[in-house]
């Protein structure tokens, strides 16, 4: 039964990636390259959201320890930083929210593609 | 709000100069430490709502960000946007004291009431007249004599740090520099 299964299983995943990468090379304006050190990653979003990176809108996520990261959700791409004192440098760790919260807007609604979020049982 | 915008873009134009710097001094480092380049990151800035500056590319699939510090001292790179307040202390406090004068004390339960962040981080500093170990002790009364009025307007204080003479904004090279370097910091944690 299993043996059955597996290379159906294999097939479908494998179409599922063509199709996956088709439609990443159509939103995300990248493509394959043969150059042994190219340009991995730039300053601009030129996918279906195309913008430049200084316009990204950040909420707030609070880490298991309380303290506090820079997060946006720009579509495909996911960023986060801590957030730092600017004139100190110090973490900046106050109690807004749970551990673990997002606060404010992390900005996935004007990315331009359906935010996913992982399955959970 | 003119001048603001006027000073982000010259920021941005730093921050351009500094990236292609950047670029440079990748390559002459890969052609001293002989490993292979498998490739480069022309990253963007970004400038979170405090005003502190993040490298960040997007990889197309990936995105990648990282802190932007300053490379002698590990501090963040900031522009100054969420520097709530800045008091100089001669107007504070008397000198050598850590006891508001009334006038002080008024001004600042007057901020801390309408200022509406979440919380606030209290910084003292002074200027190199005296011993580091007594500017240490007066910076930090100081800065715990501020927290007293926040907390006495019901604002929430995260830290409250003396620094004495170590973080001068300028040189102590005159009196006009000392004078800008007695000051109480309060960031504004929004």
């Amino acid at each position: 039964m299993t043996s059955v299964l597996k290379p159906m299983k294999l097939t479908a995943v494998l179409a599922s990636a063509l199709v996956l990468a088709g439609c990443v090379e159509s939103i995300e304006g990248v493509s394959p390259t043969n150059d042994p050190a190219p340009v991995r990653a730039i300053g601009q979003d030129r996918g279906r959201d195309a913008g430049s990176l200084t316009q990204l809108e950040a909420g707030i996520w609070v880490d298991p320890d309380g303290c506090q990261h820079w997060i946006v959700d720009d579509g495909l791409e996911g960023y986060i930083d801590a957030r730092r004192d600017p004139v100190t440098g110090l973490p900046v760790c106050t109690p807004i929210a749970p551990p673990g919260s997002i606060v404010g807007d992390a900005g996935s609604g004007a990315a331009g593609i359906r935010d996913w979020v992982p399955n959970r049982r | 709000m003119r001048v603001l915008s006027l000073e982000l873009r010259s920021v941005f134009v730093a921050a351009l100069a500094a990236v292609s710097a950047v670029v440079m001094m990748a390559g002459a480092a890969s052609a001293q430490s002989g490993g292979a380049v498998t490739g480069t990151i022309e990253p963007g800035i970004w400038i979170d709502p405090d005003g502190c500056m993040h490298w960040v590319a997007d990889g197309g699939v990936e995105g990648y960000m990282t802190g932007r510090v300053n490379p002698e001292n590990g501090m963040p790179i900031c522009m100054e946007m969420n520097t709530c307040a800045v008091a100089n202390t001669d107007t504070l406090f008397a000198t050598d004291s850590s006891r508001l004068t009334s006038a002080g004390r008024a001004h600042l339960e007057q901020f801390f009431s309408s200022a509406g962040a979440f919380a606030y981080a209290i910084y003292g500093h002074t200027d190199s007249r005296a011993s580091d170990e007594y500017n240490m002790g007066l910076s930090q009364r100081r800065a715990a004599s501020v927290a007293v009025v926040a907390r006495s307007v019901g604002a929430r204080v995260a830290r409250e740090i003396g620094y004495g003479e170590r973080r001068p904004r300028v040189p102590n090279t005159s009196a006009a520099n000392m004078q800008q370097n007695r000051r109480v910091e309060i960031v504004c944690y929004r």
